[in-house]
């Protein structure tokens, strides 16, 4: 058939002078659209079908259409498309990193003991069970543990966004995701040098490369919220303009991060708080993302899909990627459970250890950074995060959902029928 | 048999006063109205000294009702408490909390019902008027000692609901607007059936037989159904007042509750004569006078047949209730009111400065949220 079309192609070709050559392969652009549309399609319909978070969908979709399984998406391609996953990776965090409320946490110490239970819990648990039981070396574990010790902070925010979910579940969910966000990331960046050690011996690397990561990303971070500061300051209050500003700087924040090499996810993350930190005036406080940012969302969880090692796992990986699952998830969950007793009733907190579960596009971007430096090794030390990773893309979206729901802070269709 | 047959009015001494309080529950984030009331009090530990916290209808407000007082001080002192136990229970768990009669910008259809029998049947009653029902208003219980006093200062007072109004506007914003009204938040009150004067009736029994015929036809079961502006409260053996929007402060409330409870000494020392009937004709325009204008309006008088400048009688009022004020130790919150008027620097008239010099709405709640998070000053120094 297309031998048949080439012939037809290549006759109209003598004829009209100005077509061009038959395109070997699809543009980048049209294989995009068209995953989007694969995402927005899957997702809308596991939804509707079966009441599944849409991000399940979009992540299936990648799955399916990656090298792992189909490869209509194949690496080049994933590559051509990785700046626009950053793109909403970046303002994903940028608002995680707004939601890192020091206030309330100055008002309630309690909270940030229940984030160190949590996170020092789940980074605690998985680095012993990757040391003990899978092998990995310590400092692989350790990156193990650092990629994995987080919470999904666009599942989660995506997720609250989605159910239209209010309350102190939801809230929690959000703060905590945020400072577990901050936590992984300096511990990150120091697993970083203890890879360089371990892995070149590199005593120079490794002491000055997480000084870059976290510096870099603290300076790229606090200069683009300044300016977007600034700006927005010169718009009017509320307008489309302060919008239009917040995301421009943070599409030059990403951009400078890509350029000197320090990970998207930490300089957003950090120009959020700042934002945050900074504005004294309220000029952005009042400002959100705009609704399109969904779309970036639908790439980010097709693109994180399909970079998915789905065909190098083995039974034995994916037993071993399920017990990390069970040791983070059951370390989190009693780092939630053993803290602010007082302040928060035991139901409430059971469900708040449920919705810090997900493990998502963070980890995966985390686990790439690291694959960039040293791609032999890591290829196998980064398989169980990935493979963890790849299996809670599908349950953690989920479980967090269900716990908006089961707190009564969604705010279901059906829940109020009309009278 | 129906209910309203042996009806008794429970006594109680006279003049006591109680308060209660609606509130907006607002997210610190971008100062809309947010999901949090039955979180609140599912986490909320306190003894009850001060008076009690409720649910209302929507998941964005709380109510507090203090204890029944003998006077103003103590009413101020537990309106203290209360504020001073949510503003700080809010803190902890990122909520903000503060008065004004209306959200300046909330969208009436995101709000949620709360759980409980009560509010399952207003909105399957009501429809979406339960949701935009989402108004916070401010209402005070003067305790009389019979029934019959019940219904005779009800209607007294019913000849001063637009004064209460004027008194305590604080609602101008709606869906982001402003209204133009001092108190817009009445005219959500005025979508129910049930809502307007009380009916001309001449003493206790003549009321209960008015309530049986409308449980007999179905329109009311109790007396809660009655959205009235006053009605009696046979339960707590006191008269309600319900226009007053909730004041940005609290001590605008524990003023209120002084006015209250000084003009209802005035009107049972002095009774003036009253004439329900007459007073029924304008009673509708002169409340939409007050919502309408504030200090502005221009009440119609049926008796005089002429109109008079509100913040003139109010001015006259306050003059006549001063020494009643002063006997029940309530003159400093009267005296506060009186300066009130002379500056008409109402509530509402603070919110639409607000709004003009931050240009936002969201700023305009934080700064409500911060009027509410201040300390009282009666309560300080008495």
């Amino acid at each position: 058939m297309t031998s048949g079309l080439r012939s037809i192609w290549e006759a109209l070709q003598d004829r009209l002078f100005f077509l061009p050559p038959m395109p070997e392969q699809a543009d980048p652009l049209v294989l995009m659209a068209l995953l989007l549309v694969a995402g927005l399609l899957v997702g809308e319909g596991l939804h509707r079908a079966l009441g599944l978070s849409r991000i399940v969908g979009y992540v299936l979709a990648g799955a399916l259409a990656g090298p792992g399984a189909l490869n209509w998406l194949d690496r080049e391609t994933l590559a051509l498309a990785r700046p626009v996953a950053d793109a909403a990776l970046g303002l994903l965090l940028l608002e995680t990193g707004r939601n890192l409320d020091l206030g309330w946490l100055r008002a309630n110490p309690a909270l940030l003991r229940t984030a160190a239970a949590e996170s020092g819990l789940a980074f605690a648990g998985v680095f012993v069970f990757a040391l003990v039981v899978v092998g990995l070396s310590p400092a692989w574990s350790a990156a193990t543990a650092a990629i994995t010790m987080t919470s999904a902070p666009a599942v989660v925010l995506l997720t609250a966004e989605e159910c239209r979910a209010q309350g102190q579940v939801t809230q929690r969910t959000l703060l905590l995701t945020a400072i577990s966000c901050a936590l992984a990331f300096v511990v990150f960046a120091l697993v970083l040098g203890l890879i360089h050690a371990e892995e070149a011996g590199d005593g120079l690397n490794a002491l000055i490369h997480p000084l870059w990561v976290l510096g870099g990303g603290a300076l790229i971070g606090v200069l683009c919220a300044r300016l977007a500061l600034a700006l927005a300051a010169r718009q009017e209050a509320g307008g489309g303009g302060q919008v239009f500003v917040l995301v421009a700087a943070a599409l030059l924040a990403i951009g400078l991060a890509r350029m000197a090499a320090v990970p998207v996810f930490l300089s957003l993350f950090l120009m959020g708080v700042a934002v945050g930190q900074f504005d004294q005036q309220r000029v952005l406080a009042y400002t959100s993302l705009p609704q399109g940012h969904w779309i970036l969302a639908i790439v980010l969880f097709v693109v994180t899909g399909a970079m998915l090692p789905l065909e190098d796992a083995t039974g034995l990986m994916l037993l071993q990627a399920l017990g990390l699952i069970v040791v983070r998830g059951l370390a989190k969950f009693a780092g939630v459970m053993a803290t602010g007793k007082n302040d928060l009733p035991a139901g409430r907190r059971r469900l708040l250890g449920l919705g810090v579960q997900p493990l998502s596009a963070t980890a995966v971007f985390m686990a790439a950074e690291l694959a960039a430096f040293y791609p032999e090794v890591s290829a196998q030390a980064l398989l169980l995060p990935l493979l963890a990773a790849a299996v809670m893309e599908f349950i953690g979206p989920q479980l967090c959902r269900r716990a908006f729901v089961l707190a009564g802070e969604a705010a279901l269709p059906n829940r109020e029928p009309p009278p | 048999m129906n209910a309203f047959a042996n009806l008794p009015f429970a006594t109680s001494r006279p003049l006591t006063l109680g308060v209660e309080l609606e509130l907006q529950l607002v997210s610190p984030r971008d100062y809309d109205l947010t999901r949090a009331a039955t979180d609140l009090l599912a986490s909320l530990h306190h003894d009850g000294r001060c008076g009690d916290v409720k649910l209302e209808i929507t998941e964005s407000m709380i109510e507090v009702n203090t204890q029944p007082r003998q006077d103003v001080s103590a009413i101020a002192a537990d309106l203290e408490g209360l504020r001073g136990l949510l503003v700080e229970h809010c803190r902890r768990n990122n909520v903000a909390i503060c008065g004004g009669g209306t959200h300046a910008f909330h969208r009436w259809p995101e709000r949620r019902i709360c759980p409980g029998e009560r509010f399952a049947f207003l909105n399957e009653r009501y429809g979406y008027l339960s949701k935009q029902f989402t108004v916070f208003g401010q209402h005070i219980h003067i305790g009389v000692t019979s029934g019959d006093e019940a219904i005779w200062l009800t209607h007294a007072l019913n000849m001063y609901v637009p004064h209460f109004v004027v008194l305590s506007a604080s609602s101008p914003f709606v869906d982001g607007t402003d209204t133009a009204f001092d108190s817009a938040r009445l005219n959500a009150v005025s979508a129910f059936p049930l809502s307007g004067q009380a009916p001309d009736v001449g003493d206790w029994a003549a009321f209960l037989d008015h309530m049986a015929v409308l449980q007999a036809c179905g329109v009311a079961e109790s007396i809660k159904d009655l959205y009235w502006d006053v009605r009696p409260k046979p339960e707590y053996g006191t008269v309600e007042v319900r226009v007053c929007d909730t004041p940005l402060t609290v001590d605008r409330a524990a003023e209120l509750a002084a006015f209250a409870q000084s003009l209802a000494r005035w009107l049972l020392r002095e009774r003036p004569p009253i004439d329900p009937a007459m007073q029924s004709l304008v009673a509708r325009y002169n409340k939409f006078q007050a919502c309408r204008f504030g200090f502005d309006a221009e009440l119609a008088d049926p008796l005089a047949r002429c109109k008079r400048p509100i913040a003139e009688t109010l001015t006259g009022l306050l003059d006549s209730l001063m020494q009643d004020a002063r006997d029940l130790g309530c003159d400093r919150q009267l005296e506060s009111l009186r300066r009130l008027v002379e500056s008409r620097q109402g509530d509402a008239t603070v919110l639409r400065g607000i709004a003009r010099s931050a240009g936002s709405l969201n700023e305009l709640t934080r700064a409500a949220t911060e009027f509410f998070a201040r300390p009282s000053r009666y309560h300080r120094h008495d």
